[in-house]
C-alpha cells in the first residue's frame, strides 16, 4: 500500500474524522472556558455518562445490525434496573448476583420482543414501540405499589459507591497510578465494546446477523436461520440495555422509574454518528463510543457556556443531520471512485 | 401532421455490458410496429430509453420531428407516449379507478373530480371490453386483470404513441382477441403502436412493420413484416452464431437410481401431479412461459413453501425437506435464485463474504470464530475457477457486472459442495460473452457429476444446454422431451407442448 493510499484511507475513515472533531471541540470549549478542563466536575462525569450511553448505543446497534429498531431500549433498561434494585432491596443480594438478575431480565425482554416480531411479522418499529408503552406502565405500577411515595429502591449493595465514584487512580503499579479521570464505570463499557466488536468482526454469529440485516431474503435462501438471528439480535439488544440501565442506577445511586427515560435519542446518536447503517448490514462498534462522546462533549460544552436546554437540543439535532449528510456525501465519492475503476 | 417516433443510432452501456449499439427504429401513426428479439436482446432497454427511464449514451430520439430525449417518464407521458411495461407499475393499495387515472387524475379546483374519474376509468375499461369492479384494490386482482388495468391506464392518457411490452404474456387467448380489437381501433385512429411479444403468430396477426434486435443491435430495421417469413424472422432473432456453435450431446446414464425423484407432487401454490426424475450428472431443463410455476416448484420442493402431497425421494430415500437450511446442510441441494440482486447476494458485502456464507460452519476455529485464512482461500479458489473478474476478493459484490454477480451467486453453492444445484434463469440480463462462459461452466459442472435442474425461459439456452427438457404450463408438466439439441425440431416440439395440452 502506498503512503498516499494509506493517508487517504485514514482520512476517509469516518471514525478518524469523528475523533478529530470530538477532540477539537473539546479543546475549543476548554479554551473558551477553562472550567471545562476540570477533571472532577466535567471530564470525569462526562466519561461516566459516556460509559452508560455507549452501552445503550450498543444495545441499539444490535437491533440496527439486522435492519431493525429497538424503541424500547430505555424501558428495557428500566425494567432490568427494577429487577436488580428489587433483588437488592428484598433479597439483599450482593452486587454481582443482582446485576446478573437485571441482565437476565433484559435479555428475556429482548428475546420476547424478537419472538413477537418473528411470529407476528409486524414491523420491529411497531412491536418495540408497543413494548415501550407496556413496560412504561409496568415499571411505574411496580414502583408505586411496592415503595409508595418514594417510588424508588434505595438499598445500595456493597461496592456500589466504589463503582460510581472511584477511578483507575486507586490502582497503582510500581508507583505509577492510573489516571484520575478514568471512571470505573468505563470498565464494563469497554468490556461490552470489546465483546460486541469481537462478535461482529470475527464470529459466525456476527456475520450471520449482518447477513440477515444486509439482505434478509438472500440470508434465508443461503440457509441462515434468519428467524433465530432476529430473536438473537433483540436478545442482545435487551441484554445491553439492561447493563446500561443498571449502570445508570449505580451512577444515580438509586433505582427509579425514570431510569432509561432519556435513553432513546442517545441510543441512536452514538451508532449512527459512528457510521452504523440504519438499514442494517454494517456496524461500527468503536464508532458508537466516539459518536457518543462527541454528542456529550457538545452537550456539556454548550451547557458550560451557559446555553439553555432548548438551544442545546437544536444544536444536537443539527449535528446529527450534518453527520448524516456527510456520510451521504462520502458515499457519493466512493461510488464515483468505484465507477472510475470499472 | 402524422405521428412519428424515430430512433437514430441510439447506444447504451451498463457496467460491463453494451445493451444497445447504434439502434435505429421508426414507427408511424396508423401502424403497429413489432419489436422482436430474444431475452436480453435490448428490447426493454430501448423502451426505457424512449420513456425517459434510462438516458441513452448517444444517438437521437425524434418525437413528431422534435429532437429530444425525455428526462423522466413524466416528460414522456406529457409528450403523448404511454407504455405498458412488462413488469407492472401499479400501486397495489389503490383502487382500479385510481390506478387507471394515476398520471392525470381529473380535477376540479385542485380537488380530484371523482365522478369524472369514474367516467374516464369506466370508458377505458369499456373500450377494452372488460368488466372489473372500479373500486376493487389492485392487489386483489389476478395477474391477467392487472395487465388489463395497466393497458387501460395507457389508453386513458389519449397517447399518440403506445408502447406495449409483452402485453399478452399473462392474459388468456380470449382477452388477447379483445386486446387486438382495441389495437386495431387505435391504429385506425392514427395512433402509433409498438408491440413486443415472443409469440410470432400474434405478431403476424397484428403488426405491419418489424424491427429485430439481437445482442443490442438492430438486425432488421423497420421493415414491412409481410416481406419476411416466420423462419427468416427467427433467424434474425437467433442469429447464425448459435446455429454454428457446436453443441454436444452428453451421455447421461439413466439406468441408475435418480438423485432426485418427485412422484405426484401437489403444492399449496397449485402444482398438480408433478412427477420427474433427475439423474446423476444430468442437466434437466425446465422450460415454460413466465408464470408457469417453475421457480415456485423449486422453492416448494426446497421447503420454502412446502409440498402438500406426493413423494420426494433423494437417492432412493423418501425425505421431507423442511427449509432451505435443511436442503443445504442435510441434503446438499443448492438453489441459485433468479433475482440475484434481491435474493442471491449481499450487495454491500465483499465477494469473499458472499461466497463463504454457506460454509461458515465449516471454517470455524474455537468459540465460533471464523477462520479468515480459510475463508480467503476458499473464495479465491472459486474466483479463479469461475473466472470472476474482481480487483481482489474484498471487492463489494454490488460493484460487479451482472455476469460476475451471477458467478458469485453460484460459487457459494459450489463451495458448499452441493450434489444437486437448481439454477433459476441464470443468464437474464447477462451479455453474450459472459453467457457463453456461463454455459460452458454448467456443462463442466455436470461433467464433474453435479446434477443440475436448469430453469430458463431462453429457448436457445435451454436447447443448447439441457439433456432432457420438461415443459411446464399452468403449474403442470405438459411435456418431457429428450433433447436432440437441434433447434428447429426442439423448439417446435416445445411450443407444441405449451400450446396444445
Amino acid at each position: 500500500m502506498s503512503p498516499l493510499t494509506r493517508i487517504r484511507r485514514i482520512v476517509g475513515d469516518q471514525r478518524v474524522v469523528l475523533t478529530l472533531l470530538t477532540v477539537g471541540l473539546f479543546l475549543y470549549f476548554g479554551m473558551k472556558n477553562s472550567a471545562f478542563f476540570s477533571t472532577d466536575f466535567v471530564i470525569y462525569p462526562l466519561l461516566r455518562d459516556g460509559a452508560v450511553l455507549t452501552v445503550i448505543g450498543l444495545a441499539q446497534l444490535c437491533a440496527l445490525s439486522i435492519g431493525h429498531l429497538n424503541l424500547a431500549v430505555g424501558r428495557m433498561a428500566a425494567v432490568a434496573a427494577l429487577a436488580a434494585g428489587a433483588s437488592y432491596q428484598y433479597w439483599h443480594l450482593a452486587l454481582i448476583p443482582g446485576l446478573l438478575i437485571g441482565l437476565v431480565t433484559g435479555a428475556l425482554l429482548g428475546a420476547i420482543t424478537g419472538w413477537m416480531i418473528v411470529k407476528s411479522q409486524v414491523n420491529a418499529f411497531i412491536v418495540t414501540l408497543a413494548m415501550d408503552f407496556a413496560l412504561l406502565g409496568f415499571v411505574t405500577f411496580i414502583y408505586v405499589t411496592f415503595t409508595g411515595a418514594t417510588a424508588a429502591f434505595t438499598t445500595k449493595p456493597a461496592g456500589m459507591e466504589y463503582w460510581r465514584n472511584t477511578s483507575l487512580h486507586q490502582y497503582c503499579i510500581a508507583g505509577h497510578c492510573g489516571p484520575r479521570v478514568f471512571p470505573m464505570m468505563l470498565v464494563p463499557a469497554i468490556i461490552a465494546l470489546i465483546l460486541v466488536g469481537f462478535m461482529y468482526a470475527k464470529t459466525r454469529m456476527g456475520r450471520e446477523l449482518l447477513a440477515t440485516g444486509s439482505n434478509l431474503r438472500a440470508a434465508k435462501l443461503s440457509g441462515i436461520p434468519v428467524d433465530r438471528r432476529v430473536i438473537m439480535a433483540h436478545t442482545l439488544s435487551g441484554l445491553l440495555a439492561a447493563l446500561a440501565g443498571v449502570m445508570l442506577a449505580f451512577t444515580n445511586g438509586s433505582f427509579t422509574a425514570s431510569i432509561g427515560s432519556q435513553f432513546m435519542l442517545p441510543s441512536f446518536l452514538g451508532p449512527v454518528l459512528g457510521g452504523t447503517l440504519l438499514v442494517g448490514g454494517a456496524v461500527q462498534v468503536l464508532g458508537t463510543f466516539i459518536g457518543t462522546m462527541l454528542t456529550l462533549v457538545i452537550r456539556q460544552g454548550l451547557s458550560v457556556q451557559g446555553i439553555g436546554l432548548e438551544t442545546l437540543n437544536i444544536a444536537l439535532g443539527l449535528v446529527l443531520l450534518t453527520a448524516l449528510s456527510l456520510g451521504q456525501i462520502q458515499k457519493m465519492f466512493t461510488s464515483i471512485r468505484m465507477r472510475g475503476r470499472t | 401532421m402524422n405521428t412519428e417516433l424515430r430512433i437514430e443510432k441510439v447506444s447504451k452501456s451498463f457496467p460491463g455490458v453494451k445493451a444497445l449499439n447504434e439502434v435505429n427504429l421508426t414507427m408511424k401513426g396508423g401502424s403497429v410496429h413489432a419489436l422482436l428479439g430474444e431475452n436480453g436482446a435490448g428490447k426493454s432497454t430501448l423502451i426505457k430509453i424512449i420513456t425517459g427511464v434510462y438516458r441513452a449514451d448517444s444517438g437521437v430520439l425524434k418525437t413528431n420531428g422534435e429532437e429530444k430525449f425525455f428526462n423522466s417518464p413524466v416528460e414522456a407521458t406529457d409528450a403523448g407516449i404511454a407504455v405498458v411495461h412488462q413488469e407492472r407499475n401499479l400501486i397495489p393499495e389503490f383502487s382500479v379507478e385510481e390506478n387507471i387515472t394515476l398520471h392525470h387524475p381529473p380535477t376540479k379546483f385542485g380537488i380530484v373530480d371523482r365522478a369524472e374519474r369514474t367516467r374516464l376509468a369506466r370508458q377505458a375499461l369499456e373500450t377494452l371490453g372488460f368488466d372489473i369492479d372500479l373500486n376493487e384494490r389492485v392487489k386483489n386482482l389476478s395477474v391477467a386483470q392487472m395487465q388489463l388495468v395497466e393497458i387501460a391506464k395507457a389508453l386513458v392518457t389519449n397517447a399518440q404513441i403506445i408502447l406495449l411490452d409483452e402485453p399478452t404474456a399473462s392474459i388468456t387467448s380470449g382477452e388477447t382477441i379483445k386486446l387486438f380489437d382495441v389495437i386495431k381501433r387505435l391504429k385506425e385512429s392514427g395512433t402509433a403502436v409498438l408491440f413486443v411479444s415472443h409469440k410470432l403468430e400474434e405478431v403476424y396477426e397484428i403488426c405491419d412493420t418489424v424491427t429485430v434486435l439481437r445482442d443490442g443491435e438492430s438486425i432488421l430495421e423497420s421493415k414491412p413484416l409481410s416481406e419476411y417469413k416466420q423462419g427468416e424472422i427467427v433467424d434474425a432473432m437467433v442469429g447464425r452464431h448459435l446455429a454454428d456453435r457446436k453443441v454436444e450431446l452428453r451421455k447421461v446414464n439413466r439406468s441408475v437410481e435418480p438423485v432426485m425423484q418427485l412422484t405426484d407432487i401437489h403444492t399449496a401454490l397449485g402444482h398438480e401431479k408433478i412427477s420427474m426424475s433427475l439423474y446423476p450428472g444430468e442437466v434437466l431443463g425446465m422450460y415454460g412461459l413466465v408464470g408457469a410455476g417453475r421457480s415456485e416448484l423449486a422453492r416448494s420442493v426446497l421447503g420454502l413453501h412446502g409440498i402438500s402431497s406426493g413423494e420426494l425421494k433423494l437417492n432412493g430415500q423418501v425425505v421431507e425437506i423442511k427449509s432451505l437450511r435443511d436442503a443445504l446442510h442435510k441434503h446438499r441441494i443448492g438453489y441459485v435464485t433468479e433475482n440475484r440482486k434481491e435474493e442471491g447476494l449481499f450487495l454491500d458485502f465483499p465477494v469473499r463474504k458472499n461466497i463463504s456464507v454457506t460454509i461458515l460452519s465449516k471454517i470455524l476455529k474455537k468459540l465460533g470464530v471464523i477462520s479468515f485464512q480459510e475463508e480467503d482461500s476458499v473464495s479465491t479458489k472459486y474466483v479463479d475457477r469461475l473466472g470472476i473478474k474482481v480487483v481482489d476478493n474484498n471487492q463489494l459484490a454490488g460493484t460487479l457486472s451482472g455476469g460476475n454477480q451471477q458467478k458469485v451467486s453460484v460459487s457459494k453453492w459450489l463451495a458448499a459442495d452441493t450434489k444437486i444445484l437448481i439454477i433459476d434463469e441464470p443468464t437474464v440480463g447477462v451479455d453474450v460473452r459472459t453467457k457463453a462462459s456461463f454455459h460452458e461452466l454448467i456443462v463442466e459442472l455436470a461433467n464433474e457429476g453435479l446434477s443440475i435442474i436448469l430453469i430458463s425461459s431462453d429457448l436457445a439456452e435451454m436447447i443448447s444446454l439441457a439433456d432432457r427438457i420438461l415443459v411446464m404450463r399452468d403449474y403442470q408438466l405438459v411435456g418431457d422431451l429428450d433433447n436432440s439439441k437441434d433447434y428447429t425440431t426442439m423448439s417446435r416440439g416445445i411450443m407444441t407442448a405449451i400450446h396444445s395440452a
